[in-house]
């Protein structure tokens, strides 16, 4: 009987063992990576203050042609205004380095979103260190994530199909991030989960 | 200036009305810089971009080849059509009512790794070429507009948009262009992608790999000249270099792709070698598939393939006798405490069969972690085991017959009613289990070589458990128990009957004794079977000298012949060269496949049942025969009885480990693995499906 028990034992170790390798990746269909960050006025954001609540995640960089495309254009912002109307949580985040392109101190980080007319749920969250950054795996700004509910990442990737820096493209093109909300918002699936990010790197 | 404008247009767009005012806005200041960008060369930041046409356009012929060239400063670099991790493609848009622009061409590029990631372009300068025919309106000049947008990067980007213009005369027979020009789009010509018949290479097959997130493109052709490949697909295969490896039959490229992506049904590559490329498109991917379920499925999948296996595995001929004479036990237990003596016997059984499983798994995973490249089955390619197994079997035959009854002998250890014996059994049930890999269980068992050591671990019990399970539940379910056979007379009859499986099972192992070590390998054995029955005859002698005379007998006879056993040399594989099967040589395969010659290999070995089996019943028969001849089929036979290093690398490339598996490589490329048990229908679908033709 021990032996079994033993045997079992180790079986169902085995499995536990498996499942949390599987998790922390910023794959859609799974649960979205944990973070701690603090925005630019200094208030902690994480992932489970915002349980139960529709999430949507934007990698910024100021001095980015891809970020001037969609910020110059009012396009994301008018996103984010239509979005968090409908009770949608918008954070928007800088993960620069210090002393690369796009790195703020806080109060500078206050003014460029002021600036920039940033309608997001919060000021920037501000990840000098990339830790938020690299647990999503983000790797261009804009790089866009939606998260549901209960935590788990419904899309990651590009917000929208055409990678042209050129704002004239963004009337035709078919926005991802916006179609996903949609979708989602109507209790449907999302039709397309991941895509390719397209824009500049972010400097970590 | 582009900082200006977005300025401007931040500043006046905060109300939402406003925004598509503030767009168009953007847009014209974005068309007036580009306008103001209109001519024949133009300088931008950190890239200078000209033309590359002839000085004058020869009337004849109408086809023509122009360029943009991009001089881009050091360090910089401009994009492939697919421009990896980051960045993008320059875009183009011609106008002109005498010259028709087709699609450009896209030399091939360079890996770039920038930060943590991958971009794929051009660092220095590029030409992007273009098809081009002078139209029907084409008279005495060539006017042409060039609209451009492209994004020029180090670590920052700059993107930048202009318009080109050109006017150029026609007349002359043929096109002038200058020394400079012309060498430029030579250099560049020579980089275009070839159509890939060209290329030293084939497409094996592409699968994606689900489980690892993989795409896996087999290149067969030669070795010595490694190839690297670009994905035409961004969204779906990741742009970070491929792991390259060389196989048996050329290459093995393995991709990450992005997770969560769907895969496509076909996608693109270009591939480089040593300065020149090759377009390869439209390749169709195959999920790894057989007996229509993938190999690498989830752990899951395999946990089920494993257990189904091990149900599988107790109607084998080999362990069926063994089970019966436990069940026997089972039956007779009767009376007080009879149920709970059963789940007891039931408990302990599967602890011996997963006990047995988990020791035979840890001593693989030690070897393969050892590096040893073995297989599943690997234990049947040592002679002394396929022996051990032979007396074992043999022992067990007599026993069953009721040649003789030994007071503690093995099969009575096994069929008394307590703990240890059942245990006992468990054990047992796993070792004559040995040379039936029975179908689903190559799946499960090729995955468990991949896998890492506790999945593979898992796998093994999984195997085991299914092994075990239809004996536990017959134990402690009352309900099933109750369906049991009233105890009888009967049971002495079908205890002599299994005798005869069991004997069968010995003139097979004596069989692949001789194809392991030639035909002294028979004779050793058969011989030492018979000495042993004759100990066996000795040892229940009333005389005690006999008795250890018998003994004696046993113990010389073994010695003697794994001592023979041992000076043996291997046989020479004697596959007729008569017969239309070819040995195994990834020479010769690679060179069918080259000249355009579908190519069928069957992996087996003389241990292996279901091997046997199919070969007796379909790949041997005459239809088979007159079907491969018919289309010109290279058939090998890759004989792994013994081991064989090129056969378990080939084996491993297909992600298998075990024996039987049969591979189909269509002329037309590609690659289709077969069932692991056959039909004459499975053959007549690989010339429906591929139509084989010599090319």
């Amino acid at each position: 009987m021990k032996i079994v028990k033993c045997l079992l034992g180790g079986f169902a170790a085995s499995l536990m063992l498996l499942s949390v390798f599987a998790s922390a990746e910023a794959v859609p269909g799974k649960p979205a990576p944990d973070f701690s960050v603090k925005d630019a006025a200094g208030k902690t954001h994480s992932l489970a203050d915002y349980k139960g609540e529709w999430l949507v995640l934007e990698w910024f960089n100021k001095d980015c042609p891809y970020v001037r495309k969609h910020y110059g254009s009012n396009n994301m912002q008018s996103l984010q205004e239509k979005y968090t109307a409908q009770g949608v949580k918008w954070l928007t985040i800088i993960s620069s380095a210090k002393g690369k392109q796009g790195y703020h101190e806080p109060e500078e980080a206050l003014e460029v979103g002021k600036a920039h007319n940033l309608a997001a749920s919060a000021p920037f969250l501000l990840d000098p260190s990339g830790t938020m950054g690299k647990a999503y795996d983000a790797k261009t700004t804009p790089h866009m994530y939606i998260i549901n509910p209960e935590g788990t990442l419904v899309y990651a990737g590009a917000i929208d199909d055409n990678d042209s820096a050129n704002p004239a493209v963004i009337p035709d093109s078919k926005n991802y991030v916006a179609a996903a909300l949609d979708e989602v918002l109507a209790g449907k699936p999302v039709s397309t989960p991941a895509t390719r990010p397209y824009g500049c790197t972010i400097k970590y | 200036m582009q900082q200006g404008s977005y300025m401007l247009v931040s500043r006046v767009s905060r109300p939402a009305v406003l925004s598509s005012i503030a767009l168009i806005l953007f847009a014209v200041i974005f068309l007036s810089a580009a306008v103001a960008l209109a001519d024949e060369n133009i300088e931008a930041d950190h890239v200078r971009i000209r033309w590359l046409t002839p000085e004058q356009f020869g009337e004849n012929p109408a086809e023509k080849t122009i360029g943009l060239y991009f001089e881009v400063d050091e360090e910089w670099h401009v994009y492939w059509r697919n421009a990896g991790d980051s960045g993008a493609a320059p875009r183009f848009a011609f106008t002109s009512e005498q010259l028709a622009v087709g699609e450009p061409l896209w030399p091939y590029p360079e890996r770039l790794p920038i930060a943590h990631l991958t971009n794929i372009g051009y660092e220095g300068n590029v030409a992007y070429l273009f098809p081009a025919r002078l139209t029907d309106k084409a008279g005495e000049r060539v006017t042409l507009k060039a609209d451009l947008e492209w994004l020029v990067c180090k670590e920052e980007c700059i993107p930048g948009f202009a318009t080109l213009t050109l006017d150029r005369l026609i007349g002359g027979d043929s096109d002038q262009w200058s020394a400079q020009d012309a060498d430029i789009l030579a250099h560049f010509q020579a980089r275009l992608p070839q159509a890939s018949d060209n290329s030293p290479w084939r497409v094996g097959s592409l699968e994606f790999d689900e489980t690892a997130a993989q795409l896996i493109l087999t290149l067969q052709g030669p070795a010595g000249l490694e190839p690297t490949a670009y994905p035409l697909d961004g969204n779906f295969v990741s742009a970070a270099a491929p792991e390259v490896t060389e196989t048996a039959q050329g290459y093995q490229l393995r991709f990450n792709t992005a997770r969560g992506v769907a895969a496509p049904d076909k996608t693109d590559f270009v591939v480089v070698a040593d300065g020149a490329a090759w377009a390869f498109s439209n390749i169709t991917l195959s999920a790894p598939a057989t007996f229509a379920v993938p190999e690498t499925q989830s752990l899951l999948v395999l946990l089920l393939l494993a257990f189904a296996g091990g149900i599988i595995l107790n109607l084998m001929p080999c362990v069926f006798p063994v089970l019966s004479i436990k069940l026997f036990s089972l039956i007779q237990a009767s009376g007080q405490g009879a149920a709970a003596h059963r789940v007891r016997e039931g408990v302990m059984y599967t602890a011996g069969v997963l006990m047995t499983f988990a020791l035979l798994g840890g001593v693989f995973l030690v070897l393969l972690a050892g590096g040893a490249a073995i297989g599943w089955g690997f234990q049947l390619q040592s002679p002394w085991v396929v022996v051990g197994l032979a007396v074992l079997f043999w022992v067990m035959a007599l026993s069953f017959i009721g040649a003789f009854e030994f007071g503690h002998s093995l099969m009575n250890l096994a069929g008394r009613a307590n703990s240890r014996s059942s245990f006992a059994t468990g054990v047992l049930a796993v070792f004559v289990a040995a040379p039936c890999t029975g179908p689903f269980m190559g799946a499960a068992l090729g995955a468990s070589a991949t896998l890492p050591a506790l999945p593979a671990m898992a796998i093994f019990l999984g195997l085991g458990a299914g092994l075990a399970a239809p004996f536990l539940l017959l134990a402690v379910s009352p309900g099933l128990s109750a369906l049991l056979p009233r105890p009888g007379p009967w049971m002495e009859t079908l205890r002599q009957f299994l005798a005869f499986p069991l004997f069968a099972t010995v003139i097979w192992l004596l069989w692949v004794l001789s194809r392991l070590v030639g035909d002294d390998g028979w004779l050793i054995g058969a011989s030492l079977l018979l000495l042993i029955a004759l100990a066996i005859w000795l040892v229940r002698s009333e005389r005690r000298w006999v008795r250890a005379g018998a003994w004696a007998l046993g113990l010389v006879a073994i010695l003697v012949s794994v001592q023979r056993l041992q000076t043996l040399e291997a046989p020479v594989t004697a596959t007729a060269s008569a017969s239309a099967w070819q040995p195994f040589d990834t020479q010769q395969i690679a060179a069918a496949q080259q000249k355009g010659q579908a190519v069928f290999i069957d992996y087996t070995a003389a241990w292996c049942i279901t091997c046997q089996v199919n070969k007796k019943l379909v790949l041997d028969t005459d239809e088979a025969n007159a079907l491969f001849e018919q289309h010109d089929v290279l058939r090998i036979r890759a004989d792994w009885t013994r081991y064989d290093e090129n056969i378990t690398q080939a084996l491993a490339a297909l992600n298998r480990n075990s024996v039987p598996v049969y591979v189909f490589y269509p002329a037309g490329g590609g690659r289709e693995i077969l069932p692991q048990i056959l039909t004459m229908d499975s053959i007549r679908e690989l010339f429906n499906e591929f139509s084989v033709e010599p090319q």
